[in-house]
């Protein structure tokens, strides 16, 4: 199978196959960056929950990171364990290859996975291991696909790592398995990972409208689901436009539209419930979509009438990635929250483009990170509550601002009609907390005092 | 808010609601997966010898690592000294997992930036990137010093960070005085103990050699100052407040040499700042005149250790965490040996208080056998700690105790520690070994405790036994880190954990026939 295009790969690590002005941006020296795209890689693949995930390297990049995402499964977990090569200073002088051999024996006889994935890191990269030929090699030997992941940290972003975890599916994944043949064709999840359990509210609602899910990428994945993706009718890009150039040559090599959509906020919903069914060329499904969608809506307006007395008029800083940024920004909006503050750090023209849409004029835009770019934004527009990824959120804490987490460490899901009834509880409960008020004031026998100058 | 009729139910009483029980087992038809017999069988076999043996057989793969890499630590140093920028040279990944990693520990910011490397760096070497991110850091977070550590990535290229941080100062991208101290830590060797102490020992050299003091060992007095203390990769804040306690409490002065105390808990005041506290950088050269220097990790602070004896001529007591009676006992011999001051009489009182409130415990924990799993430095306390109380230490992993101090092997110490004692006689010590070999020990032989990190939460629940949480990381709780586990008063709290879980188990799996009052 062909691997994806090179002059794609340059276009952009943003997934647009269109030459911009603005590539994904490269990570400046000397700043707080974020995560490399290893990272990046593994986020988009751990979710595929019974596959076990080999890091071939040193210990550093297994060693800081397993086991601490928020992708929950309904089953296997496999995916949980922390697998690394941990290579030593004798395995860079003399290569690693034949650790990663045995590794993924071990692995395979052991756990008998139905898949075992081997992310390169940026030390395996640059004393020029063969990954490919070692999964290739034991793949055949083993009869289990073992699918090497070309994402070492030094190439770049975490987005750019998401992509070429999409591209090691295409590669190696999508196309190579078939479903059960008493299952309805319907509709791949891409880019929804099953942070604090989304997944299976969108899955719910789907359900209830009677459309099916094929693939779930990556989501609370089996292996083998993702190798029968490429039956699917419909792919929805979920919050991700990393994951676009996977929908597109999905698209191009077996004729599966697609369409990008967002789950935050009752609209944003909406319109990707409905897309589905549209795209499905369904006037049944269709009609049951909007049954469905019409009553949530009606329920969440009920429910959401108590919340939306205390938010209206709330001021909020977003500071997340990408796509979230402007999906959010719905959801905010129909809970009456003003966003006045949003981060485009990891966002593209268009995701730029789609938050202009949806915020005002004043809103400032917070292109680069930095602790205090942001706190600089929270203070100015005197904004209510930060909502932001977990690096950030000891800052707010210090600097006593209500916060909520909205990355993946979040234990939270807000997607979904009930997802943003959850979001308004959320939002009640970090505003009205009697700790900030506790914070506030000064120690009794300080009261008195002159107001302390900032 | 006063009328809340929002019902929202949570997936871990949605899940098992009928429905969804039911659309469980619909999945499973396509996941092929194994029968409850098949499942029931895969657990037995683990539980097996024989395939306990495999699993130590297993050389190439490292399943579930109780370790970090070297930079993560040589961050946790550098932030012991008063507005110091942490600087990880490689790419920018590593850094933002040691930021997040520390922060989810702690629970609080981790200042700390990269020079992100990318592929050009990776062909052409790091220095550009290593000069603009020096240019870049110090405008933008202004730090009194900058402390560089490399990744593995500059490793392998060959970064010479020595001449890449002079190059910056020529082009005057940094002053010439401007104090960049710096440490090579590649992942690929030792863990983040060793980091810490490269880094450690990286910032006292670079600011004494450069201060043009003399060193003149035990001329305290004459300083003002009489004593050097350093605690190492400390994960309780808890711990500094309580050496300082003790140290208060002897009436004698001290330099504590690395405190990140003030950066991972300052106080809420609605105000960031990127730095708290830490070790003031004008005391380090000083601390060249110290009485001597007391070391509370000896494993730990190898580097470090043999360098303040060497080119400062200090006398040195390194212990291993002070943990227990015993264990803090040596540490108050050995500040009164430094210093020629008695142990206080409000000490000796705490300590009799403490052995009354063990007294009172021992009852429960007598007899109970444990896991441990930790640096080396922390198990030596541990170990201890347990054969003080009567607790019979019987599986020990340590993923990094392929150290020596003094010739001596922590394994060795601690099999010597453990043969001393009748408590000890069951107990393995296993090194370099991670927590899937931990994971066949308790099923294979079932304890009744297992003290150790978060890390450890998988294979206990596994094996269906209850966890302490000691060492590092501990993400899943809060606050722990907040309450000293060494010096009596951190006694006092062990025990306190260890008796009130045994409590709560006997609670929880009481049958009705002695579900007491009074315990
Ligand atoms: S930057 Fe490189 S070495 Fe660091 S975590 Fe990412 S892949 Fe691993």
């Amino acid at each position: 199978m062909d691997p994806v295009r090179k002059e794609e790969f340059d276009s952009g690590a943003c997934g647009s196959l269109a030459p911009k002005t603005k590539a994904c941006p490269r990570p400046k020296p000397g700043e707080a960056a974020g995560g490399c795209s290893f990272d990046g890689a593994q986020i988009t693949l751990l979710p595929i929950m019974d596959a076990a995930h080999l890091v071939h390297g040193p210990i550093a990049c297994a060693g800081n990171s397993w086991e601490s995402r928020g992708a929950l499964s309904s089953g296997p977990s496999l995916s949980q364990y922390g697998f690394a090569t941990d290579l030593n200073d004798s395995d860079i002088i003399f290569g690693g290859e034949k650790k990663l051999k045995e590794s993924i024996d071990y692995i395979a006889g052991r756990f008998a996975p139905p898949a075992i994935f081997v992310y390169s890191t940026c030390v395996t990269a640059l004393i020029g291991e063969d990954m490919d030929a070692v999964c290739k090699e034991a793949a055949d030997r083993l009869g289990i696909p073992v699918v090497p992941v070309n994402s070492p940290g030094f190439v770049g972003s975490k987005n750019l790592g998401n992509r070429l975890a999409g591209d090691a599916l295409l590669q190696y994944v999508i196309g190579t398995g078939e479903p059960e043949p008493e299952m309805q064709p319907g509709v791949n999840l891409i880019g929804e990972y099953n942070i604090a359990g989304e997944m299976w509210d969108i899955e719910k609602l789907m359900n209830s409208a009677g459309i099916a899910v094929t693939s779930r990428i990556t989501g609370d994945a089996r292996y083998k689901e993702i190798a029968w993706a490429h039956r699917a009718r419909v792919n929805m890009v979920v919050c991700s436009r990393a994951l676009l150039g996977l929908a597109r040559e999905m698209e191009s090599r077996y004729g599966i539209p697609y369409f990008e959509g967002s789950f935050y906020g009752a609209k944003e919903t909406t319109y990707s419930l409905r897309q589905m069914a549209y795209l499905m060329n369904d006037r049944d499904m269709e009609r049951r979509v909007d049954r469905l969608t019409e009553r949530e809506e009606n329920r969440l307006a009920q429910d959401l009438r108590p919340y939306r007395k205390l938010l209206k008029g709330k001021k909020a800083v977003l500071y997340t990635g990408g796509v979230k940024s402007w999906s959010v920004i719905s959801a905010l909006k129909e809970l009456g929250v003003q966003v006045v503050g949003v981060g485009t750090n990891k966002s593209t023209e268009d995701d730029v483009r789609r938050i202009a849409d949806r915020v005002g004029d004043d809103t400032e835009y917070i292109p680069e990170g930095g602790a205090s770019r942001i706190l600089k934004t929270v203070k100015e527009r005197k904004a209510d509550i930060m909502i932001a990824g977990g690096r950030n959120m000891y800052v707010a804490m210090k600097e006593q601002i209500p916060f909520i987490d909205i990355n993946q460490e979040r234990h939270k899901a807000y997607a979904g009609y009930e997802g943003l009834l959850r979001l308004a509880k959320e939002l009640t409960y970090s505003l009205a907390n009697p700790v900030w008020k506790l914070a506030a004031s000064p120690a009794p026998w300080d009261r008195e005092a002159p107001p302390y100058d900032r | 808010m006063s009328k809340d009729k929002l019902d929202i139910p949570d997936y871990n009483t949605l899940f098992s609601e009928h429905r969804f029980v039911e659309q469980r087992l619909n999945k499973q038809q396509f996941e092929a997966p194994c029968s409850e017999q098949e499942t029931a069988e895969a657990l037995a076999y683990s539980k097996s010898a024989e395939y306990m043996e495999k699993n130590f057989s297993r050389k190439a793969v490292v399943i579930n690592p109780h370790k970090a890499c070297q930079p993560l630590g040589s961050i946790m140093a550098a932030l012991g000294f008063e507005k110091t920028l942490p600087f990880v040279h490689g790419s920018q990944g590593c850094n933002s997992y040691f930021r997040s990693h520390l922060s989810r520990h702690f629970k609080e910011p981790t200042p700390a930036v990269s020079s992100s490397m990318t592929e050009d760096a990776a062909v052409f070497g790091g220095m550009n990137n290593l000069i603009d991110g020096l240019e870049n850091s110090v405008a933008l977070y202004k730090p009194e010093m900058v402390a560089v550590c490399t990744t593995c990535m500059a490793e392998v290229i060959g970064d010479d960070l020595s001449a890449f941080i002079g190059n910056a100062r020529q082009k005057g991208v940094i002053a010439e005085d401007f104090p960049v101290a710096f440490c090579n830590t590649p992942s690929f060797v030792g863990s983040h103990i060793t980091g810490y102490d490269s880094m450690l020992k990286g910032i006292l050299s670079y600011l004494y050699e450069r201060s043009g003091v003399e060193a003149a060992p035990g001329r305290g007095e004459e300083t003002g100052e009489k004593l050097n203390v350093m605690l190492g990769f400390e994960p309780y804040t808890g711990n500094f407040a309580e050496i300082r306690k003790i140290l208060d409490a002897f009436d004698t002065k001290y330099t504590l040499l690395g405190d990140h105390s003030g950066n991972y808990d300052s106080p809420a005041t609605g105000e960031y700042e990127y730095y708290y506290g830490g070790t003031k950088l004008e005391d380090v050269p000083l601390a060249a005149k110290a009485l001597g220097t007391l070391s509370l990790q000896k494993y730990t602070l190898r580097k470090t250790q043999e360098y303040i004896s060497g080119t400062w001529k200090q006398q040195i007591s390194a212990l291993s965490a002070p943990l227990g009676i015993t264990g803090t006992d040596k540490l108050l011999e050995a500040i009164s040996e430094l210093t020629g001051l008695p142990v206080p009489a409000s000490l000796t009182e705490e300590r009799g208080r403490v052995v009354d409130a063990l007294t009172d415990s021992h009852p429960y924990i007598h007899g109970k056998r444990v896991a441990l799993v930790g640096d080396p430095d922390l198990l030596i306390g541990l170990i201890g700690f347990c054969l003080e109380t009567g607790m019979e230490p019987v599986h020990i992993v340590c993923s990094n105790g392929d150290v020596d101090f003094d010739g001596v092997k922590f394994k060795e110490e601690a099999e010597a520690l453990l043969s001393a004692s009748p408590y000890g006689s069951e107990a393995a010590v296993y090194v370099g070994n991670d927590l899937w070999h931990m994971r066949s020990l308790l099923l294979n032989d079932p304890v009744d405790l297992a003290i150790g990190s978060s890390h450890l939460k998988f294979a206990a629940k596994d094996a269906g036994v209850p966890l302490i949480r000691v060492g590092f990381p501990i993400f899943d709780r809060h606050h722990m880190h907040r309450h000293p586990i060494i010096g009596y008063q951190g006694a006092l709290n062990l025990i306190g954990l260890i008796v009130n879980t045994v409590l709560d188990e006997l609670d929880r799996n009481n049958s009705g026939f002695n579900y007491d009052l009074v315990r």
